[in-house]
């Protein structure tokens, strides 16, 4: 980012209201951001509904509706299900940036969490720090599934540092970048755009008139693993929570 | 003290049955090194870890040479600092398996980098908020400091007073450069919010007594192997003293692990519930429970404390190293209590980041199996550190020779 440029305070809100679990963001990420085979930066987790009334939710992450996806949780005719996207939460105190001995993993003045892949000298330390299981690790030489580029295709750095390229380097962790490629353009990330229910909204915390602002500043949007004080910049909107905007 | 007669370092033959030893243990670290070469050409995926369970042996093997390293400190201490002459004839013994140990320990992070080459880095961009880097400088600190002492202690041209001196010193600010060691080690795994298997302040106690216990069990085994292949005798107040320091070390260790417990049984947190459930008896790997409370808990602990078997050399070194597999078994439970299952588990779980056709790349619960290249490279480090050991022995002969019968 230059340097005059005042820095946004990116943060995205996810309507658990409107998700209908059809992946599709998922697939979008793992395209437009040339995922290897076997790699996912972004699931959709099958969940119970939050508790409202509750601190602990969004759902509770301990205590799993069920191993299977679509699966509910409860026995019929009591049966409940929430659907729960996760990719990087990118948390204000990220424990990630943190452990990484080597800073190949930072925090951008506007708040995405990226990892260089010039650094990483794979050590997975932040694999065990993270809480959100997020980041996932080339273990070998990544195996595309066609020969031909998809989705970005290029390789992108921010202040000089390589936080995105198509030819994955074996060894080094990877992860959700909020596609700083796009966002750096002014676009949104691509699950925001592919979404087909619009439950996925990205923009300025900081400016109060943004669609995102106001979902959260409206209360009842909640963090994953809160308790943990990670302060992530994604925020979910509850089952039955109401939406004002 | 100070008229004992410090052999000049001089490379002694091992004799047949010592060469013998010797080139086996050599054919198992160039085994070791050939898994690591193969290892290097195809990256990680040689080994059983993946996304879900992203550290494995090398990573808790690690853990556990560190920890084998706290004998040579309490030797040269024990004498010095707390009055227990009787350890005294084991202190440059003690000082030796430390810089081995702790040399190991450094060696064994390397073949669990995804990028080897880039190791250099932890120097030219070192994050000090990383406990990663602050273990990185308390290695190498406690390196130089071991190699430093026994150079001292071997030196002979040094006048015996003024020895004593530089090694009562030594002695004083050995002891907590040692226990900042287990310390910043434990502080990998316990500082971590995401694993709560692992974030409880006990874990740098729990390192540090275990540590105490397995680098005493190092030591009484290289103590027993002295005596049985080297003509040394040692007074037996000093078996006795070993004796006492392991059985009290696992006292207190199990007594710690047992606050762990109780903590997380009692409180019922889901999350740290489940964790503790893996490992309880009924859960998929209770072995470790057993392993660490009875074969290396109550059962080295017995045979230690009842004078009767203590004395029986063969029940003594059964102690030893049982009290020895007992600390694995606790090292393996960071990995497994730690990483099996995930904080968020739902639904289909995590991405493995490896693909296979036909097999599903998604984890919901943790499964780790060590491939042959993790226990070739993992059983080389074993066999280079008993090589260091006695290599160095057969050339500083550490064990003072007045105690010869």
């Amino acid at each position: 980012m230059a340097a005059t440029e005042t820095a946004k305070k990116w943060g995205m809100v996810i309507d658990q209201n409107r998700c209908v679990g059809c992946w599709t963001c998922a697939v979008g990420c793992k395209e437009i951001n040339n995922e290897p085979l076997g790699f996912w930066w972004n699931r959709v987790l099958t969940a119970a509904p939050a508790d409202t009334t509750g601190e602990s939710s969004p759902p509770d992450a301990a205590n799993p509706a069920s191993d299977s996806i679509d699966v509910p949780q409860g026995t019929f005719p009591n049966v409940e299900m929430a659907y729960l996207p996760v990719a990087c939460q990118m948390c204000d105190d990220a424990p990630c940036v943190k452990v990484c001995p080597v800073g190949a993993t930072f925090r951008r003045d506007d708040g995405t969490v990226l990892v260089d892949y010039e650094r990483c000298i794979g050590c997975r330390y932040c694999m065990a720090a993270c809480p959100y299981g997020i980041r996932v690790f080339n273990w070998g030489d990544r195996q595309q599934p066609v020969d031909f580029t998809i989705g970005y295709g290029q390789d992108y750095r921010t202040d000089g540092r390589l936080v995105f390229t198509p030819d994955r380097p074996r060894g080094v962790v990877e992860k959700c970048t909020w596609c700083v490629e796009r966002i750096d353009v002014g676009e949104q990330p691509f699950c925001v755009e592919v979404c087909p229910t619009g439950a996925r909204v990205f923009g300025d915390l900081d400016d109060k008139n943004s669609e995102v602002a106001q979902l959260v500043d409206a209360g009842g949007a909640t963090q994953l693993l809160p308790d943990l004080g990670t302060d992530p910049r994604v925020f979910y909107l509850p089952v039955d929570s109401e939406r004002s905007v | 003290m100070a008229t004992v007669e410090t052999p000049a370092p001089r490379l002694v033959p091992f004799g047949r049955v010592g060469n013998g030893v010797v080139a086996a243990l050599g054919v198992l670290v160039l085994w070791g090194l050939a898994a690591w070469i193969y290892q290097l050409t195809q990256g990680l995926i040689a080994t059983g870890m993946r996304d879900v369970v992203s550290w494995g042996l090398y990573i808790f093997s690690f853990a556990f040479f560190v920890g084998l390293s706290a004998g040579g400190l309490i030797m040269a201490s024990a004498a010095e600092v707390f009055g227990v002459k009787s350890l005294r004839p084991l202190s440059r013994l003690g000082v030796l398996t430390a810089a081995a140990c702790v040399l190991v320990a450094a060696m064994t992070i390397i073949p669990d980098l995804g990028k080897p080459q880039r190791v250099w880095e932890l120097f030219r961009y070192p994050n000090w908020s990383s406990p990663l880097v602050w273990d990185i400088i308390i290695i190498i600190v406690y390196f130089v400091f071991a190699v430093t002492d026994l150079t001292i202690m071997s030196r002979r041209t040094m006048a015996p007073s003024k020895r004593a001196k530089v090694l009562r010193v030594m002695a004083y600010a050995g002891l907590p450069t040692a226990v900042l060691l287990h310390s910043i080690t434990a502080w990998i795994f316990g500082l971590q919010i995401s694993r709560p298997w692992w974030n409880t302040a006990l874990m740098a106690p729990l390192f540090v007594t275990s540590a105490i216990l397995s680098g005493t069990a190092l030591i009484a085994v290289a103590a027993v192997a002295a005596q049985r292949f080297d003509r040394i005798r040692l007074p037996e107040e000093t078996w006795r003293a070993l004796a006492i320091l392991m059985a009290t070390a696992v006292a207190i260790d199990l007594f710690l692990v047992a606050c762990d417990y109780i903590t997380i049984l009692w409180g019922n947190v889901p999350r740290e519930r489940a964790a503790l459930d893996i490992i309880l008896p009924g859960g998929s790997w209770q072995a470790l429970f057993w392993l660490e409370w009875v074969v290396g808990g109550v059962v080295p602990f017995l045979l230690l404390v009842v004078p009767r078997y203590r004395k029986r050399v063969g029940l003594f070194t059964l102690a030893s190293v049982l009290t020895m597999v007992g600390v694995y078994a606790f090292r393996i439970e960071l990995v497994v209590g730690g990483m099996l299952r995930p904080l968020v588990h739902l639904a289909p779980g995590n991405a493995l980041g490896s693909y296979r056709l036909g097999r599903t790349v998604f984890q919901f619960d943790g499964i780790y199996h060590p491939t042959w290249v993790e226990y070739a490279i993992v059983t080389a480090l074993f066999a280079f550190l008993a090589l260091l050991i006695l290599i160095g022995y057969r050339w500083l002969r550490p064990v003072d020779r007045e105690q010869q019968a």
